[in-house]
């Protein structure tokens, strides 16, 4: 009797405690990262009576977590993936639709700066015509400006997203590694919740970092970054610093402090969201501000040097018509030399605007691409007469000595477009006019015709100096007495800088000269010679135009976001997949946990008629024995 | 994949398909707002390359046009300038016709003679036009101040000789304006090859007729001077000393020398001598001076009246050239006005093109965009009933 009765008590006893499970596993359906927990019955161990063994009932002899860790580790790789890709998606997404929208991007007013000189072409003395192309000069340099500083505020961005970041991740470390503390090395051991806990705070923390999680010794779990530094070992917590970068000190780069070492992480090493935010720094941001500085330094280059050879309102040589922005150069923070090295634009037709990290052997320099460590050719030495030339780029070592592996970062035309300036503000001074004009005389007898004289050489000393052809005979001239020269009819006749096509038959005694264009022209030869300057192919080698170096900007950074994007959404299947097989196996099922509930409810109703039926069994014993 | 999925991964993944679908409706809702294909570069990043080039192609095309209009106006002015100066000069050779009439009174002379004066004045101020700017139409390049002017000896002109050169469609250039110098100065005397005329001193009553290259090969551009030895018999000098030839003359008959071919009438006396040679240049308001000189002389002697004859023969043949020059240079603007329609032309041209290209990279299928924006707002709704549906299920409804 005691036997039915103790068996009956057991298996409520077990049903109780599995429908406790049962709600355990219920009310944690929202939380995250929470495995089921199933309960394990096992009959109890029977006695033996000689003819056998009499069964004893039940008992629960595990209360097992419901988890794989191969599904687990699959999950956490995709997650830091993830973040990776989707931190890359978002920014390179800001920065495609900044470049996009015609109220923030450069095509629009790039277009009207050149429409404006266009327009000064047909109207090369009107007043109105100058202050529009000062007006529309100067609303193509603010938004370069603006662009430019759109650009470093993203990079601020990146620096401080860098830093929150880094702060968390020390948060999350320390308490993965309190949490090894706690579940000890035997992971049998531990609460199934605690085992949860630590696999969400590691799966957060390789969110931000990537990397993976490896147990050791069937207990503790030890992180370590993608490029395999640990951030956790044991009960042990690295922690990550933000250290600046040797070159640019505004900048923010990450390293991890292990027994007061610091290890630089590069990009490469990180994955997650810093590696997302770092990545996106050297690969999109970069290029998109050394490229949008390529235009604006083209831009100022070609402009200035045909602006140069004009003639403006005063009769003057034109000027600068902007500021030219110059490369910048910075010095390793280890450096032991104390060179200094100065920067000028040199070939403008192979300027590519990337970064070059220069480094000195102890002899010559050498220069290598900093991301990819690809080395690039230099020629020169250094001095004033034999420049150091990379990249299109001249060097001058104006002062000191550099040290064996002193290294510098040139950046060829990264922050140009914040530097450019339009360096003109009296409309007068804009040079329209070609310098040179030439005058048939008027008492000529002969049919000689002067072309449209234009400029070869505007640097030319006696460029502006008049000069005479005369014709000694139908086919003989001199210039300013020297010659005589043959004339063939059609020929070119090139002199102080300028040159012009003479054609006909003049006769003798004929002549013709050349000279000033002088003040208040409305000549427009140089006017419309800046206004196809957009056109002009000055760039890569002169396969490319600055319009089309405009065009490809705007290409190269939506196939950032849109490749960004797809890189993304594909990584995000991935995670689904694997989020899918995850809760496959540890996930909630309600209906499940609904039919055991009914299950157990009624194995439970059942248990309870086993204590009843001993009841019965023993009033009917009291009452046969109470007669 | 195993059978079992979670309560969660069931609701979340409702949720994911629902706020994908809503992501993409609207993405659709916005090209349709805005009406573009392209809402940022990242949606097809080439053509949005592409657009930004050809975006600037258009608006070039248009500044061409702009550019074009400026021009054609200051042609337009050119040419109703040119259409008075011409009307003028046909009035001065009709004037000049009349003067020529040797029944001609002294009044009527001096009439003519004023009606040209203002002429002369009238043509200054047309030469000095302006194209509404403030600027002149005809000083060249030099156009900040009135080209022309009257100064003791004549008219001078201070404008240049350049012709501006305008862009009106890609590569395609228009040029203004003639400079004045073009236009006014510059007349070729005589028929334009040649000119002839009898020297001031003459005292007989020759009239010098026609004259012509009637051997281009022959004439070498020398200058020929007939002498008169005698009523009837004359010597030709090349500029040399020395007579290179001498003939006898008869009136009305042609004289030929060195591929040059000249009539005399009238009765030279000894000692007249008549010239011919190279043509030179001369203005139009040189020629008007002379003219009005010529009919102010008021002739008494026969020999007076031929001189002034003979001066308003040489006049008559100045006026027809300076005729000549103006229908020339309204050709030349009218040439340059064509260009400008072939110019609007082609402009239009591409235009059509630029904008069709640019409508294919980024204007909105509306058709396309709309049944797609319907499709899925379906699928959304759809979506949303699927899971009110789904999250009706459960078993423990049913306990």
């Amino acid at each position: 009797m005691s036997n039915l009765l103790a068996t009956g008590s057991s298996a409520l006893i077990a049903f109780q405690r599995a429908l406790s499970t049962v709600s355990h596993n219920v009310a944690n359906i929202n939380t995250p990262g929470y495995s089921r927990q199933r309960t394990e019955f096992a009959a109890r161990d029977g006695t033996s009576y000689g003819y056998g063994y009499q069964g004893a009932g039940v008992q629960i002899v595990d209360i097992h977590r419901m988890a794989d860790s191969l599904a687990t580790a699959r999950l956490l790789d995709s997650t830091g993936e993830l973040t990776r890709l989707q931190q890359m998606s978002v920014m390179s997404n800001r920065l495609d639709s900044m470049f996009s929208e015609k109220a923030t991007g450069i095509a629009a007013p790039w277009s009207s700066f050149f429409d404006s000189v266009s327009a000064l072409s047909s109207s090369a003395a009107g007043a109105a015509d100058r202050q529009s192309m000062l007006a529309q000069a100067n609303a193509l340099v603010t938004r370069f400006n603006q662009m430019d500083q759109q650009l470093d505020k993203l990079d601020g961005e990146v620096n401080s997203g860098i830093t929150s970041t880094v702060s968390e991740v020390n948060r999350l470390t320390k308490e993965i590694a309190a949490l090894n503390g706690r579940i000890g090395s035997n992971v049998a051991n531990a609460s199934g919740d605690l085992l949860d806990r630590r696999d969400q705070l590691i799966s957060q923390l390789v969110g931000y970092t990537g990397g993976t999680a490896v147990q050791q010794d069937g207990g503790q779990m030890n992180v370590f970054t993608a490029g395999g530094q640990p951030l956790v070992v044991g009960a042990t917590a690295s922690s990550l610093v933000t250290v600046a970068d040797p070159y640019r000190p505004e900048r923010l780069q990450v390293a991890l402090e292990t027994n007061g070492q610091r290890v630089t992480l590069d990009k490469r090493a990180l994955g997650g969201q810093i590696g997302g935010l770092m990545e996106f720094r050297s690969t999109v941001l970069d290029p998109a501000m050394a490229e949008l500085g390529r235009v604006a330094m083209s831009l100022t280059e070609t402009f200035n040097a045909q602006h140069r050879a004009g003639m403006d309102q005063y009769g003057q040589m034109g000027a600068d018509f902007f500021t030219a922005p110059q490369p910048q150069i910075s010095k390793h923070a280890g450096n032991t030399g104390n060179a200094v090295l100065q920067p000028s634009l040199g070939d403008l037709s192979k300027l590519d605007g990337k970064n070059v990290q220069l480094r000195f052997d102890g002899t010559n320099w050498l220069a290598s691409d900093p991301n990819t460590g690809t080395s690039i050719p230099v020629t020169g030495t250094g001095t004033a007469a034999d420049p150091l030339v990379v990249n299109g780029v001249e060097l001058v070592l104006t002062s000191g000595t550099p040290a064996t592996n002193d290294r510098f970062l040139l950046q060829p035309t990264a922050g140009a477009a914040g530097a450019i300036k339009v360096a003109i503000s009296d409309p007068s001074r804009i040079a329209a006019a070609t310098p040179v004009k030439g005058n048939t005389a008027l008492g000529n007898t002969g049919t000689g015709k002067l072309g449209t004289v234009s400029v070869t050489n505007a640097g030319n000393a006696n460029l502006l100096n008049p000069a005479t052809i005369a014709f000694t005979g139908p086919n003989q001239y001199t210039i300013d007495g020297t010659g005589p020269f043959t004339y063939t009819p059609g020929q070119t006749i090139t002199y102080n800088g300028w040159s012009v096509t003479l054609d006909g038959a003049p006769a003798a005694g004929d002549s013709f000269s050349v000279g000033p264009t002088g003040a208040n022209s409305s000549d427009n030869g140089n006017a419309k010679l800046l206004s196809n300057l957009d056109d002009a192919r000055a760039l890569n080698g002169g396969t490319l135009t600055l319009n089309g170096a405009i065009s490809g900007l705007t290409t190269t950074i939506g196939s950032a976001a849109r490749q960004s994007d797809y890189a993304a959404e594909a990584q995000q299947a991935i995670q689904d997949q694997a989020q899918a097989t995850r809760d496959s196996i540890s996930g909630v099922n309600l209906d499940e946990e609904a039919a055991d509930l009914m299950r157990l409810q009624q194995a439970y109703q059942a248990a309870s008629q086993i204590i009843a039926t001993a009841d019965t069994l023993f009033q009917s014993l009291l009452g046969a024995t109470r007669r | 994949m195993s059978n079992r999925i979670s309560t969660s991964m069931m609701y979340q993944q409702s949720i994911t398909t629902m706020l994908a679908k809503q992501a993409k409706l609207a993405h659709t809702q916005q090209q349709l707002a805005s009406g573009q294909k392209l809402i940022t570069a990242k949606d097809d990043p080439v053509a949005a390359g592409n657009a930004v080039g050809l975006d600037r192609t258009l608006a070039e095309l248009e500044r061409f046009a702009a550019n074009a209009t400026n021009v054609q106006n200051r042609l337009g002015l050119q040419e109703n300038a040119l259409t008075q100066v011409g009307d003028a000069m046909a009035r001065v050779h009709e004037l000049t016709l009349q003067a020529n009439n040797a029944a001609l009174g002294d009044d009527s002379r001096k009439a003519i003679s004023s009606e040209l004066q203002a002429i002369y004045e009238g043509l200054l101020d047309l030469a000095n036009s302006t194209d509404g700017t403030g600027r002149y139409l005809f000083g060249g390049t030099a156009d900040g101040s009135a080209p022309f002017a009257v100064t003791g000896g004549g008219v001078i002109y201070s404008g240049d000789q350049t012709q501006r050169q305008v862009e009106v469609a890609p590569d395609t250039f228009v040029s203004d304006t003639l400079p004045g110098s073009e236009i006014f100065l510059r007349m070729r005397t005589g028929d334009g090859r040649i000119d002839g005329a009898a020297a001031t001193g003459n005292t007989g009553t020759g009239l010098l007729m026609e004259f012509s290259v009637t051997d281009s090969t022959t004439y070498n551009g020398a200058s020929y001077r007939i002498a008169f030895t005698g009523p009837n018999t004359y010597d030709i000098y090349d500029g040399g000393p020395t007579p290179i030839a001498s003939g006898t003359y008869t009136k009305g008959q042609s004289i030929a020398v060195g591929g040059i071919q000249l009539r005399l009438e009238g009765q030279p006396n000894a000692g007249d001598e008549f010239n011919v040679g190279p043509a030179s240049t001369r203005d139009i308001f040189g020629t008007l001076q002379n003219l009005i000189g010529a009919l102010g002389t008021n002739p008494t002697t026969d020999a007076q009246r031929a001189s002034m004859q003979n001066q308003l023969q040489s006049a008559l043949r100045d006026v027809s050239s300076a005729q000549g020059k103006m229908i020339d240079a309204r050709a030349s603007g009218g040439a340059q006005l064509m260009a400008l329609d072939n110019a609007a032309e082609l402009r239009d041209a591409n235009n059509v093109t630029l904008k069709g290209t640019l409508s294919n990279l980024r204007d909105l299928d509306w058709a396309e965009a709309i049944g797609r924006f319907n499709l899925e707002n379906t699928a959304l709704q759809a979506a949303q009933s699927v899971f009110m549906q789904m999250q009706q299920l459960s078993l423990f409804k049913m306990m």
